[in-house]
């Protein structure tokens, strides 16, 4: 196997560690309802929120964290969340009639995304704030409003291409958003409807893990929201989006050992590491590593509330080198973000079941078939690199012995390459060669922790009629997990939960 | 010394012995070999200069762009020789994490252009990364780019096979050293070097020192980015050990303040990560031995880099009258006043009101007949004494209310009787519909 088992230990805060340490809870939920099962946990979102709503009481600053549904389809964590002061930020017809029906009143939503006109109908209806696109999408908003004698709409412009001066950042495209130098005529088209559009701010979305260009682009917002004062207009706050990250290893140097693993097999320097020598998007080119590391950066020490407080904290190199925080504060700017992934740190683990453990005969990483199609455990489209938890089928997790060879066997570290249940050859949970502490047996359990945002359900599919993994939601009563289906999950279904 | 040009001021650097009550070997000189005397200030100077001149001529001619993937020496040399030879230089990079060199670079009169940060929602099957796309431009028919590409360039490592190398055997009088010990960045000085050592004589050991996996020291690469550069080869160095940036700063002080050797961190490292490889190998020797490492470039140019290190080394005096001497107490009990009184005490006409958020916050919104000035401005004048009569009454108005407070409990702290604060600050003032206007 190459040496040392290079292991990714999952972080694990009480809640998940706690529902890992309650296996018998697991092969019940496993046992009745199927393998895979999700398992969300609403408390930890309104925790959650807490630690983000404690970033906006350090810097002073006021408005609204909007959850991003389009992270998990969950209506236990929708609801659980509509009983906190949260928003939401709906993405299509279906989140935003599941965000009415959460609980959620028309103030705490914002419609975002690609709309079609029923979208933009319910959301004008019922007065829900809309971020808008592009000038095209506030006219046809504009002329849907007037048409069917809706309230007058609170629209959010969002924009793009923000550049930096000195520097010329190479970002990334965007399809969503106008860019910033068409922001004059967008801004006219706010005049000429005024009397059916409210502009309530700005807001930008960055598909980037650098702080430098998102500072960059809410300076750029800072100007564009002057220009709009000058035009008359009383423009309150700004949209920065999401993108907070999580940080999903335990361990920052399992991370590093890993990667440079992974660099060295890529380059032959030591045996593969991943099923087919895949090497996610590096290469070896005549003795040079080339390519770009297809990855989630899993260990992210500054992640979620955590990253937002530096963002906030950054200075703002065009505008007097004051931290962006200040900016906000000293132009009276609301501040809205729309965090999914990081707001659902910690929300939710998938369980799957183990089918078959096969040898295979050379001695290379055991085959392990779960109950499960790569897509109900999407991490691996995401780029996240996470081990397994194994939740043994008898016995209490603590790998107590079972009889035999097989316990001799057991207590050993194997490498393992895990296959999903589809008929398919690329059916992997994951292309990464697994190190469990020991060897699985069919019938155990693998737990896959942190899968709430965007892992669970966003890529499931139900291909060769197999099933798309049933959901529940979990609570604790003192020490004990109580759970229900998460269709039946209220903010009253908890004993002690409002009554 | 005369010369034509200045690019015949490159290289034939001074090899200085380091003190050894400084270093504390007993049997091993050790020797650094000052290539921050180049003259646009770093070690690289030797290899741009020796990438670019064979096209430099050619590509003016065609009125080319010389590009370099760089974020520091390298595009400082390349900006230099491409504006000598009447052409702009473009930098593309995703590793500009230092202040004053980009800024050096704009006046330089470099363009740079950034790679984006990691894509938050990854897209494992985009395979079109920045690079790769960046090397596609360069290779489109009718451009006229000079890429030195100096991470594969065979010419870099020349540079110091041919030059760093044969003047580092003069200067010991015709001997190789028994250590070489360099920091890879490129991989160009320490393969050239160790090529030109060697050839004098095989038995030299060469250590490499690679930045540690989670740190960032300019100039040097992880040793896994060490892998991405064509010019590295693990089979140059006897030993690759890892240096962190804190340890490299410890070098750097050392060199700066014990040698008279103002190197940069990268230098720091080499001279760090030379007697950590050293010490051990001293206790043993019975013969003398020598080492050489190479200081790359100078400190001038890592001050905020150091700063946000090491605060510490940056500590100032106490300066009077400043809000960091109040006691919470004294903060809490300044004297305030609502919203609504202000808005009273302010139809007097009696107070001055003081807006002290930045000049593009108060020229958007503020409130009629208040002036501007500005916190940082307004600590920098209590420090000098009280700026308003005491006669005059003033209110201070912030954002939230919190800085206003601090000032106005310094205010009072300095004898000024009539100073308060507006509770809530600007932000409550327009949450309770009181005017704001725009001049």
């Amino acid at each position: 196997m190459g040496g040392q088992p290079l292991y990714l230990a999952p972080r694990l805060e009480s809640r998940l560690r706690s529902l890992l340490g309650s296996p018998d809870l697991l092969h019940t939920l496993t046992d009745a309802l199927g393998s895979p099962l999700h398992v969300v946990v609403p408390d930890q979102l309104a925790d959650n929120l807490q630690q983000f709503r404690s970033v906006y009481g350090i810097h002073h600053l006021s408005g609204q964290v909007f959850y991003a549904h389009k992270a998990n389809r969950s209506s236990a964590l929708l609801r659980r969340l509509a009983a906190t002061d949260a928003g939401v930020d709906v993405a299509s017809l279906g989140e935003l009639q599941h965000a009415l029906g959460a609980g959620f009143t028309p103030d705490r939503i914002t419609a975002t995304g690609p709309k079609n006109p029923e979208f933009l109908w319910l959301a004008a209806r019922t007065s829900v704030t809309v971020s808008l696109d592009t000038r095209g999408e506030l006219e046809q908003l504009a002329t849907l409003v007037r048409k069917h004698a809706l309230p007058r709409t609170r629209v959010l412009l969002r924009l793009s291409g923000f550049e930096a001066s000195g520097v010329r950042v190479l970002s990334r495209r965007s399809r969503f958003g106008t860019d910033v130098r068409e922001s004059d005529p967008l801004l006219e088209s706010v005049e000429r409807y005024g009397d059916v559009l409210d502009l309530v701010g700005v807001a930008y979305h960055l598909d980037t893990t650098s702080l430098a260009e998102k500072a960059t682009a809410l300076e750029g917002c800072l100007r564009v929201l002057e220009e709009c004062r000058s035009r008359g207009l009383r423009p309150r706050a700004v949209d920065i989006g999401g993108g907070f990250g999580v940080n999903y290893l335990a361990d920052g140097g399992q991370w590093e050992r890993y990667t440079t693993g992974l660099t060295q097999a890529v380059l032959g320097t030591r045996p593969p590491l991943t099923y087919g020598g895949h090497g996610y998007g590096l290469r070896n080119e005549a003795g040079t590593l080339r390519g770009t590391l297809g990855l989630y950066p899993a260990h992210r020490p500054v992640a979620g509330a955590r990253y937002l407080d530096e963002l906030l904290a950054h200075p703002a190199a065009s505008l007097g080198g004051s931290p962006l925080a200040a900016l906000l504060l000293d132009h009276l700017y609301d501040l809205h973000t729309e965090p999914g992934r990081a707001l659902l740190d910690q929300c939710g683990l998938t369980v799957t079941k183990v089918l078959e453990v096969r040898d295979h005969g050379t001695g290379g990483p055991l085959l392990v078939r779960l109950a499960a199609k790569a897509d109900d455990v999407a991490l691996e489209d995401h780029g996240v690199l996470m081990d397994p938890v194994v939740v043994p089928r008898d016995g209490d997790g603590s790998g107590v012995p079972r009889d035999g060879d097989e316990a001799r066997t057991a207590a050993e570290p194997v490498g393992v390459h895990l296959f999903g249940s589809l008929c398919l050859e690329s059916d992997l949970i994951t292309r990464r060669t697994v190190f469990l502490p020991r060897r699985p047996a069919p019938g155990d359990l693998l737990a896959f922790a942190n899968t709430a945002g965007y892992c669970m359900d966003f890529h499931a599919t139900r291909a060769q009629h197999q099933p798309a993994a049933r959901k529940v939601a979990a609570w604790q009563e003192g020490d004990t997990w109580r759970w229900c289906l998460d269709d039946q999950y209220w903010p009253t279904t908890p004993v002690g939960g409002a009554q | 010394m005369r010369y034509d040009s200045i690019t015949e001021a490159i290289g034939n650097t001074p090899l200085v012995r380091i003190d050894p009550a400084v270093h504390g070997l007993r049997n091993i000189d050790l020797y650094a070999k000052l290539e921050l005397l180049n003259p646009f200030g770093s070690v690289k100077d030797r290899a741009a200069w020796n990438m670019a001149r064979p096209h430099l001529a050619a590509a003016a001619e065609e009125g080319g762009q010389v590009v370099e993937l760089s974020s520091g020496n390298t595009a400082k040399a390349l900006a230099v020789l491409a504006g000598m030879h009447g052409m702009t230089f473009k930098s593309v990079t995703n590793r500009m994490r230092i202040p004053e060199i980009k800024d050096l670079l704009l006046l330089l009169g470099a363009q740079i252009e950034e790679l984006p940060g990691q894509s938050e929602c990854l897209d494992p099957t985009a395979t079109d990364d920045p690079l790769t796309l960046f090397h596609r431009t360069l290779s489109e028919p009718g451009s006229a780019y000079l890429h030195t590409d100096q991470y594969f360039n065979p010419r870099n490592t020349e540079a110091h096979f041919t030059g760093t190398g044969p003047e580092i055997v003069k200067d010991l009088d015709g001997r190789a050293p028994d250590w070489f010990i360099a920091c890879v960045g490129t991989a160009g000085s320490s393969t050239g070097v160790a090529r030109a050592l060697r050839e004098h004589d095989p038995a030299v050991r060469v250590a490499g020192l690679v930045a540690a996996k989670s740190d960032f020291i300019p100039g040097i690469r992880t040793i896994d980015e060490a892998h991405e550069v064509g010019l590295f080869d693990p089979g140059t160095y006897d030993t690759i050990e890892a240096v962190g940036a804190d340890e490299a700063i410890e070098g750097m002080l050392t060199l700066n303040r014990r040698c008279g050797i103002l190197a940069g961190p990268t230098g720091g490292a080499a001279y760090f990560g030379a007697v950590r490889q050293l010490r051990a190998v001293d206790a043993e020797l019975t013969e003398r031995q020598s080492a050489v490492f190479i200081v790359c470039d100078r400190v001038e140019s890592y001050l905020s880099y150091v700063r946000q290190r090491r605060p510490d080394l940056f500590g100032r005096p106490r300066r009077r009258n400043s809000p960091a001497d109040l006691s919470p107490a004294e903060i809490r009990t300044a004297p305030a006043i609502g919203v609504a009184d202000a808005r009273a005490w302010i139809a007097t006409g009696a107070p001055l009101v003081v807006d002290l958020r930045s000049p593009h916050a108060y020229a958007a919104l503020h409130i009629d007949g208040s002036v501007n000035i500005v916190d940082e401005l307004f600590e920098e004048l209590l420090h000098g004494g009280l700026p308003f009569s005491r006669s005059r009454p003033v209110l201070l108005a912030c954002p939230v209310g919190e800085k206003s407070a601090r000032h106005a409990a310094l205010l009072t702290r300095m004898g000024h009787p009539d100073v308060r604060s507006l509770t809530g600050g600007i932000i409550a003032w327009r949450d309770a519909g009181a005017p704001l206007v725009r001049d």
